[in-house]
């Protein structure tokens, strides 16, 4: 029997992966989970006054690279973790974990900028000098001051003033001289960390190389995963409950409210969503909740027509009349009754309706109507790279090319649950 | 009786049209006053001193009921009369004027482009239905259709503009067309709008192609086929005059949809290109806060797509009659 690379391979070949490449990331994040919980212990509201997003997505990040290998040991036996792997399902599986782990696998804050004139337009697999400066503190003694050093070392920040990039440099005993953009420029050794007798100098590599402001473009692109699939999940959140919802009471109560409910979803269905999209986010600024919100609201409609349809052939059969006759409310009709018998083809929409979520928010990202220039997002990344595209091939050529990925994966899947659903 | 009930649905159909077009139209209002600030505030610079703000305010009826203000706005609206956009210092139906030919003329070359396109590659492969050929080609249109229009545009300018440098990337000119003679200032033309047609076109087209082959496959099976070739009638003469007729229908309904994605598209591709239309208009608009231009832009844009369906319904009933029966009901 020929055996298939399956689900589970690809996952624990990941984590391995990750193991392998951020272990001193990995080491660094635990150290700060034990001493986050230390400090918990010890000074409860003190601790609580330190808790922001990035504390907390590191902390679930950690925990869950620890508890998902666990469980995916224990039901390694579960058919969907047995399915063999595609080229969609691997790309679907990645994406997931970029989402999941984005803390562990990004080098740089996505916004990180220092010494623009050294790090602006590096090609990839560029490697850039780091001098390390002193921040001319002792020894932590307190719980909190070892918090802080551990959080400091595991989270990366937007800015760090202890970090000097340089082009090449050279260094004696008295001072580092270090050239920036052409420019020489000395610093004196006492403000360096020394490291057995000599400066603590690195060599950093920019994977995927930097943009126009010196910020690392895979990091850009592991950040710009999570806002994608982050708006993606919540306007097919929003879509799903709308669509569910009108669908459903559409179909049951039929006469009068089916009717205006369809002549309204049929309106819906020839508007020209795109420039009302464009409109609606002119007209009240642009924000990650604004597009979410309008993006799930545009896209309700197909999936209203088939919990429609699916609820009034369901509505004749025994079982429903009988659930129906016992009482139940029509809620729990909905969600014990229906939700069951339509799965397969809600779950195909959803799938669609996700590729199709996710391709607007970067067009309107692209066109600078997105989530704004807080986040960054692949749609806003190729808009910038466009801008410089003479000089920096990698700006483009990268986000594009993971957009693209998630778009044939995500119609791929919808495509070939569509076969499976038909072949039973 | 038939033809009475026809004329029916066709009338039933038209003023669908126009009441969706209404309701667009009163998606707007709501839009624009639900929105954060007063529309005068929108349509006035707020360094005014707050007597002529007032002033202003009644000048457009915003004292009034919000009844009364909506029922003018439609009728503005119906009447053409749209304001006067800041930015052009014109009223905002001339403003679209100058720019609309463009984004007709665009998505009319790029749909011609699709169908041509799709029908060519199936007159092409429908001898070697199921080959490896036919089986890349579906792959390929496939993944063509997943690839976003603003990525495919930015690559190709990549390719064509900077790396081989044969295309230009912007505009529909170049700097010397004044001083071109009547064909080169065809080809100048030709070679501009070249790369943003083929962006527009990939997508479209590969949905009609892989729509059109799975078309030809299903009539392939059918009986008369096969009649038609016991008569002894060449390949060439059953693909051209019955299969593709028969098969080219169900297109038509993909067509209509697929005329507000191309609104969509040259939307778009006019901002990456740099091409004087609607969308770059309506993008610059909303950059520019030039409300007015915004509004009349989403309804032209919204009125094309609605007519251009609208149209590929009425084509549809024209070709086949039993469709009426479906309209019906």
């Amino acid at each position: 029997m020929k055996q298939k690379i399956k689900i589970l391979h690809i996952a624990f070949f990941l984590f391995g992966l990750i193991l392998f490449i951020r272990f001193d990331k990995f080491i660094d994040f635990l150290e700060l989970l034990f001493q986050y919980f230390l400090f918990f212990v010890y000074d409860f509201s003190g601790a609580l006054s330190f808790l922001n997003f990035p504390l907390i997505d590191a902390i679930i990040s950690i925990k869950l690279f620890v508890i998902i290998p666990i469980c995916l040991y224990v039901f390694r036996r579960s058919s969907l973790l047995n399915k063999p792997v595609s080229f969609s399902i691997f790309v679907t599986i990645v994406l997931i974990f970029v989402f999941i782990f984005a803390p562990l696998l990004a080098e740089w804050h996505p916004d990180f900028q220092k010494d623009v004139t050294v790090t602006k337009f590096l090609p990839p697999l560029s490697k850039v000098n780091i001098i390390y400066l002193s921040s001319g503190e002792s020894k932590p003694l307190s719980r909190e001051e070892k918090f802080l050093l551990a959080r400091d070392k595991a989270i990366t920040k937007s800015f760090d003033d202890n970090l000097l990039f340089a082009d090449s440099l050279s260094y004696n005993s008295k001072v580092v001289k270090y050239f920036q953009d052409g420019f020489s420029k000395e610093i004196s050794t006492e403000k360096v960390v020394i490291f057995d007798g000599i400066p603590k100098i690195e060599q950093t590599i920019f994977w995927l190389g930097t943009d126009e402001f010196g910020r690392d473009v895979l990091a850009r692109i592991i950040y710009g995963t999570r806002i994608s699939l982050l708006v993606g999940i919540g306007s097919v959140i929003i879509s799903l409950i709308l669509g569910l919802g009108l669908g459903f009471l559409s179909g049951y109560s039929g006469g009068f409210t089916d009717t205006v409910l369809s002549r309204l979803t049929e309106m819906f269905l020839s508007f020209p969503i795109i420039f009302l999209v464009v409109m609606i986010i002119a007209l009240f600024g642009n924000s990650l909740l604004a597009v979410i919100i309008v993006l799930g609201f545009s896209g309700w409609m197909s999936l209203f027509k088939i919990v429609k349809s699916e609820v009034a052939s369901v509505k004749k059969k025994d079982f429903f009349l009988s659930a129906r006759l016992i009482g139940l409310s029509g809620l729990r009709l909905l969600l014990r009754e229906l939700l069951p018998v339509m799965t397969a083809p809600v779950l195909v929409n959803l799938v669609f309706q996700f590729g199709y979520v996710i391709l607007a928010e970067s067009t309107l990202s692209f066109l600078g109507l997105g989530t704004g220039t807080e986040y960054p997002s692949w749609g806003a990344m190729i808009q910038a790279g466009q801008q410089h595209i003479t000089k920096a091939w990698w700006m483009i050529i990268f986000p594009g090319s993971v957009l693209i990925a998630a778009l044939i994966s995500a119609n791929n899947i919808g495509r070939s649950l569509i076969k499976q659903i038909n072949s039973r | 009786m038939k033809e009475r009930s026809a004329g029916i649905v066709i009338t039933k159909r038209i003023v669908s049209s126009f009441i969706v077009l209404f309701l667009l139209v009163s998606f707007i209002f709501i839009l624009l006053r639900v929105s954060p600030g007063d529309p005068s505030q929108k349509f006035i610079s707020p360094e005014l001193s707050p007597e002529l703000i007032k002033k202003i305010s009644r000048s457009f009826n915003l004292d009034r009921p919000i009844i009364e203000q909506y029922i003018s706005f439609i009728g503005n609206i119906f009447t053409g009369d749209f304001g006067i956009s800041y930015n052009h210092r014109l009223p905002v139906l001339e403003v679209i004027i100058q720019y609309l030919p463009f984004t007709l003329l665009l998505a009319f070359l790029s749909f011609s482009l699709q169908l041509i396109f799709a029908i060519t590659l199936n007159a092409a492969i429908y001898k070697r239905m199921n080959s490896y050929y036919d089986k890349l080609l579906s792959k390929l249109s496939i993944t063509f259709f997943a690839v976003p229009t603003f990525v495919l545009g930015v690559l190709l300018i990549f390719l064509f503009s900077v790396q081989i440098d044969i295309f230009p990337s912007n505009g529909t000119r170049s700097i010397d067309f004044d001083s071109m003679n009547f064909v080169e200032k065809l080809w100048d033309y030709f070679i501009h709008l070249l790369l943003p047609l083929f962006t527009l076109s990939v997508g479209g087209a590969s949905v009609f192609y892989k729509y059109l082959r799975d078309n030809i496959d299903e009539v392939y099976q059918k009986l008369f086929v096969v009649k038609l070739r016991s008569d002894g009638f060449t390949e060439k003469q059953i693909f051209w005059k019955h299969i593709l007729p028969n098969s080219i229908m169900p297109l038509i309904s993909v067509a209509g949809i697929e005329l507000g994605f191309l609104l969509s598209g040259t939307l778009i591709t006019e901002v990456i290109f740099g091409l004087p239309g609607m969308g770059r208009l309506t993008i610059n608009s909303i950059f520019t806060r030039d409300y007015p231009l915004v509004v009349g832009c989403t309804f032209i844009s919204g009125m094309l797509m609605i007519f251009s369906t609208l149209i590929a319904d009425l084509i549809k009933i024209k070709i086949d009659k039993r469709l009426i029966k479906d309209l019906m009901n």
